[in-house]
């Protein structure tokens, strides 16, 4: 999961693509550091999707270096500082574009999955 | 990008991000009810491990070009490290190379290209005059009289032109103050036309540049400092100048570039002008105006020139049928550098030898490094390094190398541009101060640069064709060396001895020249005389009485100093440029015509004179105290001026010459005396010039006043006690007579001598240095190659030794080869430097341009060099342990 890897081949990495589409969305509620993503990911999937955390951060950087999301340090609710990710604009048409895309995705899957009727 | 510098703080900082996700983590576990201990575990599981999590963000901020290149450029300086030699000999010959290059040509960008500092250069130019004949063929010369400027100032209408004349040092007296200071007369108009107005009062108005007009100055911002203390309300004052009150009307902005001849100064060397006051007789009767004009807005250079040339006919009285004569303008710029230009273009051609030689030598270095390294290529590449690898580890060995060459350069460049700089003041005028010039260093350093990566990548390119099984065993066994590839660094060595000796037998000559000149035989006894000059262009010397008055005094008072064996006074003193002037011969077998004449140099001189110079007499007699303005005149002539003038019929005495309308009877013959160049004919710059000697006695005040405007008279004294207890003594002697003449200098006759000779020093030095770096680097080329056949033939030569032979059979058969490749460059060179010479002609005196000492000389020097640069690497043979040599696999 290099940067050279994701930037001369932007394929179908399922998993790799799927965590920054993840990211972007629960930024969209707001601003929030790496612990809450986590959560919040783990909580919306209803605890399906289990990531590592640590795997969390890569992604993090990586989303930071394209310039999709920003971040400031800031005290927590817990009175600890932390580090605060916001989407920028640049990131919310991104999220725009990967969401439409990921849909067209699961509909064409859908479809050649569906029952075969005959 | 920007993540790549900043990575080493990203990281620290992700650190402790990922500490507060496990502290928000450890929190709500203990919230849900875990032990503390417990959640911390829990926490770090979920987590993962944090190293690794930061290595992987710590690479994805790297760059992948980037990586890779450090890595190779530590591995290139490991390697440079690992052969000091070549790493030294190499960074050498780039340092030199650059640096000497830089040097050299950041001077000659200075005094040749650096736009003139004036507003709007490239629209200045100076008057010429284009004269053709039969007789003395195509002139074209800068300078004018007063009738040529005078057609230029009524007769123009595109230009805007002012006219200049020389420069001489004369008398200031301010309050108890008496200083030396330097005076440049300029018309009207002259600082508009250069473009630098006065920065306070004005400049000299028609009416002032008239003969008969009011006497004012204009000041210099320096001596309105030093003298003035930059009071602003000296404008409208008056100060004593030359014994008469002259007005200040203007002083000039700081650092005013002066017009010189044919040079600038920076602010230096003009301390105040007064106006010209052009006429067409005396001064303005000859050559000793220079005209600068401005072009109009709007008018090109050619469209000046027609405009110039229409007022020719106003400017010659008679032109000769079938001759030409024609005023012209030639651009400020060209006609300043004209006397310059061959002698830097010589130097810059020398510089560029120099360069090509460190070229050759970096070539050479590095086809030899890439042949020992053969092995090394081949073993990575069978460790599966790929052919981009191996080329761009090279490549950047190649850059490194450079590198640190160019940085030595700049260093180099830096010390030698001091020096340079120091002699290139004594020698040229420098009106601005010497930098490196950064397009120069860029040039060359791209040069060197190239030559490293062309020549540092040969042996890739090789190495992409490399049989990696061959290259293995042939670097593993060491057998006989393979002949093939060492030719093209045979080549080189070749065309670096070659090219060395075209620049030892160039500088050689110089050198030869330099000596020819310096141990001509003066004609005089030159030891133990001192000579102090003053300026006469004073309003209380007008008269030739008044000065027989002062010359009588003073000398009779230096004759009385203890210690003080003969004294006499002279307008010109050996090694000095004389006065020309016309005479013509009015009996003898050629005599000349009243409209015609002969030019020559002449002096005036006070009796005495020659017997202090230790001058001899010939025939008949000098002068003597008895020679008057009441007795008949008299003239003294050397056998140069015989020898010139009188060939047909060599007995001149009772012989009768017209100077003006004088005529004189030639009463005696001297000996010749060497004088500084004659600044007509062809004369070499130190000469035993033809001269006319007349008593200061006979002359008259138009001459005094018109000679005294342009030289200084010196008193010659000879003695027998050191100078510095003499020169006080003199001083004081001329300052009882006339408290208010300062001395303007005090010479010995080696600093007269030095003087001629500056800038065939200047050319001497810099040339015989780039020589000797030349022949250092042929040196260095010649013993890598030698170093690296014996490196390469170890095995065989050790062979060869454990076999019975003797060392000096073997050392011999290393020699040979080297030695021949010299005796090669050496015929080569030789007749490449009997081209060379020949464009070198003008700067030769003295010698041929085939010197055969010269030539011989240097072949000698450099085959002694080349079997010295053989012998030293051949050495090793003889330390050779046959036995460790054939272990050695």
């Amino acid at each position: 999961m290099t940067l050279r890897k994701s930037r001369n081949a932007p394929g179908p990495d399922l998993l790799q693509g799927t965590l920054d589409m993840l990211v972007l969305q629960t930024l969209r509620l707001g601003a929030a550091h790496g612990y809450t993503i986590a959560r919040l990911i783990g909580q919306r999937s209803d605890e399906f999707l289990q990531v590592e955390q640590g795997s969390l951060y890569p992604a993090l950087n990586r989303l930071e270096d394209r310039g999709w999301i920003d971040s400031h340090w800031a005290i927590s609710e817990n009175n600890r500082r932390a580090r605060y990710y916001t989407l920028t604009p640049k990131g919310r048409r991104q999220l725009q574009q990967e969401t439409e895309h990921w849909h067209q995705l699961v509909k064409a899957i859908g479809a050649v999955l569906s029952p075969i009727e005959d | 990008m920007r993540r790549f510098f900043r990575r080493g703080r990203l990281d620290s900082e992700r650190a402790s991000e990922i500490q507060a996700h496990l502290d928000h983590h450890v929190d709500d576990l203990i919230a849900q009810g875990l032990p503390r201990s417990e959640a911390i575990r829990e926490a770090r599981r979920r987590f993962g491990n944090p190293h690794a999590i930061r290595q992987e963000i710590y690479e994805m901020n790297s760059l992948p070009v980037l990586e890779p290149f450090i890595r190779d450029l530590r591995y290139a300086f490991r390697m440079l490290r690992k052969t000091p030699g070549f790493t030294f000999a190499a960074a050498a010959t780039l340092a030199l190379g650059i640096g000497a290059n830089t040097a050299v040509f950041s001077v000659v960008n200075a005094l040749l290209f650096t736009p003139l500092p004036y507003p709007q250069p490239d629209r200045l130019a100076l008057l010429q005059y284009h004269t053709r004949s039969p007789k003395s063929g195509d002139n074209r010369d800068v300078g004018s009289n007063g009738r040529m400027w005078f057609a230029v100032r009524d007769y123009t209408s595109t230009i805007d032109a002012a006219v200049l004349g020389g420069t001489a040092g004369v008398n200031l007296v301010a309050g108890d103050r008496a200083a030396y200071v330097q005076q440049q007369r300029v018309s009207a108009g002259y600082f508009h036309v250069v473009g630098i107005p006065p920065l306070i009062g004005r400049e000299f108005t028609r009416d002032e540049d008239v003969p008969g007009g009011p006497a004012v100055v204009i000041l210099n911002n320096s001596l309105w400092k030093t003298m003035f203390n930059a009071d602003r309300s000296i404008v409208g004052r008056t100060i004593q100048l030359r014994g008469e009150s002259y007005t200040v009307v203007g002083v000039l902005p700081e650092n005013f570039p002066v017009t010189q001849r044919s040079s600038f100064t920076g602010g230096q060397g003009v301390d105040l002008w007064t106006p010209l006051r052009p006429s067409t007789n005396g001064e303005g009767g000859g050559i000793n105006y220079t005209v600068v004009a401005r072009l109009h807005d709007g008018i090109n250079l050619a469209q000046a020139r027609d405009d110039v040339r229409n007022a020719s006919p106003h400017a010659f009285q008679h032109v000769d049928p079938g001759t030409l004569a024609e005023l012209d303008l030639v651009p400020m710029q060209q006609a300043m550098t004209a006397g310059i230009r061959e002698p830097l273009m010589m130097l810059w051609g020398a510089v560029a030898i120099v360069l090509l030689i460190a070229c050759v030598n970096i070539a050479g270095l590095l086809l030899a490094r890439g042949a020992t390294r053969t092995r090394e290529i081949a073993t990575r590449m069978a460790l599966g390094s790929g052919r981009r690898a191996v080329i761009r580890q090279l490549l950047v060995e190649s850059v490194a190398l450079a590198s640190i060459g160019g940085a030595l350069g700049l260093g180099v460049g830096w010390l030698v541009l001091n020096a340079l700089g120091d002699l290139a003041a004594q020698t040229f005028d420098l009106w601005q101060p010497l930098a490196l010039d950064a397009r120069a260093l860029g040039v060359t350093v791209v040069f060197a640069l190239g030559t490293s990566i062309i020549f540092g990548l040969a042996p890739a390119i090789q190495a992409s064709r490399l049989d990696v099984r061959a290259g293995l065993g042939e670097g593993g066994t060491r057998a006989v060396a393979g002949a093939s590839n060492r030719w093209p660094r045979r080549v080189l060595v070749i065309a670096e001895v070659a090219l060395g000796v075209v620049l030892l037998i160039s500088s050689g000559l110089l050198v030869r020249t330099f000596v020819h000149l310096r141990g001509l035989a003066p004609g005089f006894d030159d030891r133990n005389l001192v000579t102090v000059s003053v300026s006469l262009q004073d309003a209380r010397y007008k008269d030739p009485v008044a000065v027989q008055g002062l010359f009588d005094e003073t000398l009779r008072r230096m004759r009385g100093i203890p210690g003080v064996e003969g004294a006499g006074v002279g307008l010109g003193m050996p090694y000095t440029r004389l006065l020309n002037n016309g005479m013509r011969r009015l009996d003898g077998p050629e005599v000349d015509p009243p409209d015609s004449g002969q030019l020559t140099n002449e002096t005036y001189v006070t009796p005495g004179l020659f017997e202090a110079l230790k001058v001899p007499v010939r025939q008949g007699r000098v002068f003597a105290d008895s020679d008057g303005a009441s007795s008949a005149p008299v003239a003294v002539v050397n056998e140069a001026f015989v020898a010139r003038y009188f060939k047909k019929d060599r007995s001149v005495l009772g012989r009768h010459l017209a100077s003006g309308k004088e005529v004189r009877e030639i009463v005696g013959v001297v000996g010749n005396v060497e004088q500084g160049s004659a600044g007509w004919g062809d004369f070499e710059p130190i000469s035993p010039l033809p001269c006319l000697y007349i008593p200061v006695s006979q002359t008259s005040s138009a001459f005094l006043t018109l000679v005294h405007t342009w030289f200084q008279p010196s008193w010659a004294i000879r003695t027998s006690m050191p100078f510095e207890t003499v020169v006080p003594k003199v001083r004081e002697a001329l300052q009882s007579v006339d408290p208010h003449l300062p001395i303007a200098e005090v010479n010995t006759i080696d600093d007269l001598r030095g003087e001629k000779l500056v800038s065939q020093r200047f050319m001497m030095i810099l040339v015989a240095g780039l020589g000797l770096l030349a022949l250092v680097l042929s040196a260095v080329g010649l013993q890598g190659l030698i170093a690296s056949s014996v490196n390469e033939r170890t095995r065989e030569l050790g062979v060869r030794l454990a076999l019975g032979a003797t060392g000096s059979q073997v050392m011999g058969d290393v020699v040979a080869p080297g030695l021949m490749l010299a005796a090669i460059g050496v015929v080569i060179g030789s007749a490449g430097a009997l081209v060379s010479t020949r464009l070198m002609q003008s700067f030769i005196w003295g010698v041929t341009p085939t010197d055969p000492l010269t030539f011989i000389g240097v072949v000698a020097v450099l085959l002694a060099v080349a079997l010295l640069a053989s012998v030293i690497p051949a050495l090793r043979v003889l330390r050779l342990d046959p036995a460790k040599t054939l272990r050695a696999e």
